[in-house]
């Protein structure tokens, strides 16, 4: 399985796998270099990218979407490398004042701004460098995004399995480049590429018979609007076999008892005060650095203090999420706590094999497992220590 | 070094020469240059030919018009200028008197001393 990237060359999409990616951008980085200074260099990579995707297009057919990196290797090698003016035109000995306009010209094509890609970053990271990588990508503060991801920790828990899963999918920053592209790199290429898309348009400009224009610009509005259109089909006709899989009918409720409408209003309450109470006890923690006036054990570390809060208040909102979800399973056909209990041991065994799963297979998974484990050691034996000093 | 390599340099002066002819016989696009000179000693690749026409272009040898294919968006259909015709001319006799040399150069001598010898 590899990963495939999106772009765009001249106005259409193009599915490519990630490492031809790479080799096509470096070709165009090379390109773009070697015309330094050719007052013609964009129409020029313009005329290359157009190439370029012409045979990619020769390649593809309705079966076969996506451009294997082999297949990048061979249009490249076909294209040739890209010749600059001073190697066209003789001169053989660049003499050192000849011509070096190089970095006078550099100067105002590197301003516009980078795209970034994003990465996990270990420099000053507190748990798997998400966060910091987050804040990178996102140029924002880090601690308003470690703020952010505890609040949707605690109000719907979904932010510590969110962290974990970015965890294992966003790879670290592992060379200096990687961290140039965390926080934007001055990479040109992908500028290229944005811009080849608007150079649909104005080398449309060009053509002086209005109609033929007319005609063009309609067909490259439908392609992308095709484009779009089969995105938004493939998804969700995923999501609906998604739904189905796991509800493969959803019963209509049966009437609700006198009962429901009497506990239903008593629980929302009460789970809205444990919420906001949570909330007010992670921003204690985070701004005064203790819970409500209760100072935690100073040795743990300030992200394991954020998680035994949110724990507690879990703890705390449990048995009313409980009677909650009996209710609400009661009105969606769960007639007995069983059924209820089966279902959630169902949901458990998913996500024991899932861990299973990422141990065993992907690397990532391996070394949070492992982390997982000595972090929970490590947890366990402060503890004991706190128990024994008690 | 090979032939083929002792020839390079020749052959990379030669080619703005030879897209000049291709252009004048008639109008083409980028590929169809490609594709005659593919088959003979001067096949070149779209790395090399772009730059080298977008030169011709801005000396005013050669200007196109965009023109839509028979598949994709509209391409650049190059043609001579008057300037461009002018240069195939002068290139063009001046190719013939350097081939006339190469010819003959070796020749003469030989005619020579057939001629004195008896």
């Amino acid at each position: 399985m590899n990963k495939v990237i999106i772009i765009h060359l001249n106005g259409i999409a193009y599915h490519v796998e990630e490492d031809g990616y790479e080799a096509l951008r470096a070709y165009l980085d090379v390109a773009h270099r070697k015309l330094e200074g050719n007052p013609d260099r964009d129409e020029i990579i313009a005329d290359i990218e157009q190439s370029i995707a012409d045979k990619f297009r020769a390649l593809l057919n309705p079966h076969k979407t996506v451009v294997l990196t082999a297949e990048v290797r061979d249009v490249l090698e076909a294209m040739g490398p890209v010749q600059g003016e001073a190697a066209a035109d003789a001169a053989p000995n660049a003499a050192p004042g000849a011509g070096t306009p190089g970095p006078a010209a550099a100067a105002p094509a590197g301003t516009a701004s980078a795209p970034k890609r994003l990465f996990r970053l270990r420099e000053g990271a507190m748990i798997g460098g998400v966060c910091n990588g987050l804040a990178a990508y996102l140029g924002a503060d880090v601690t308003l995004i470690r703020v952010i991801f505890a609040l949707v920790g605690i109000t719907f828990g979904a932010g510590v399995l969110l962290y974990l899963a970015m965890m294992i999918i966003i790879p670290y920053a592992d060379s200096a480049a990687d961290v140039d592209a965390a926080h934007g790199d001055p990479s040109t290429t992908d500028e290229i590429i944005r811009r080849a898309k608007q150079g649909y348009y104005e080398s449309l400009r060009s053509i002086r018979d209005p109609f033929t224009r007319r005609k063009w610009r309609r067909q490259f509005k439908r392609e992308m609007r095709q484009h779009r259109r089969d995105l938004r089909d493939n998804l969700r006709r995923s999501l609906r076999g998604w739904r189905m899989y796991w509800h493969p009918e959803v019963p209509t409720p049966p009437p609700a008892g006198a009962g429901w409408w009497f506990a239903y209003p008593f629980i929302a309450v009460v789970n809205v005060a444990v919420v906001a109470l949570c909330i007010g006890a992670v921003l204690s923690l985070v701004l005064t650095g203790s819970v409500f006036g209760v100072y935690l054990p100073a040795t743990y570390p300030f992200w394991l203090q954020i998680l035994i809060v949110i724990l507690v208040c879990r703890l705390l909102a449990w048995p009313m999420s409980f009677m909650h979800q009996g209710y609400y399973g009661h009105r969606w056909g769960y007639h007995d706590p069983i059924s209820h209990l089966l279902h959630t041991l169902a949901w458990f065994a998913v996500l024991v094999f899932g861990v299973w799963f990422l141990d065993h297979h992907t690397r990532h998974g391996h070394e949070l497992v492992m982390r997982c484990k000595y972090e929970l050691e490590e947890f366990a034996a402060q503890v004991r220590d706190w128990w024994a000093h008690l | 070094m090979s032939l083929n390599d002792n020839f390079s340099p020749i052959r990379k002066g030669l080619l703005e020469f030879l897209v000049l002819k291709v252009i004048a016989a008639e109008k083409v696009y980028a590929a169809d240059i490609l594709t005659q000179l593919g088959g003979t000693e001067f096949a070149t690749q779209e790395g090399t030919l772009y730059p080298l026409l977008s030169k011709m272009r801005r000396e005013e040898l050669v200007d196109y018009e965009w023109k839509e294919s028979e598949a994709g968006p509209p391409r650049k259909y190059y043609k001579l200028t008057a300037k461009g015709e002018a240069q195939l001319r002068e290139t063009n006799q001046y190719w013939l008197k350097i081939s006339e040399t190469v010819k003959n150069l070796g020749q003469r001598p030989a005619q020579q001393s057939q001629h004195v010898s008896p």
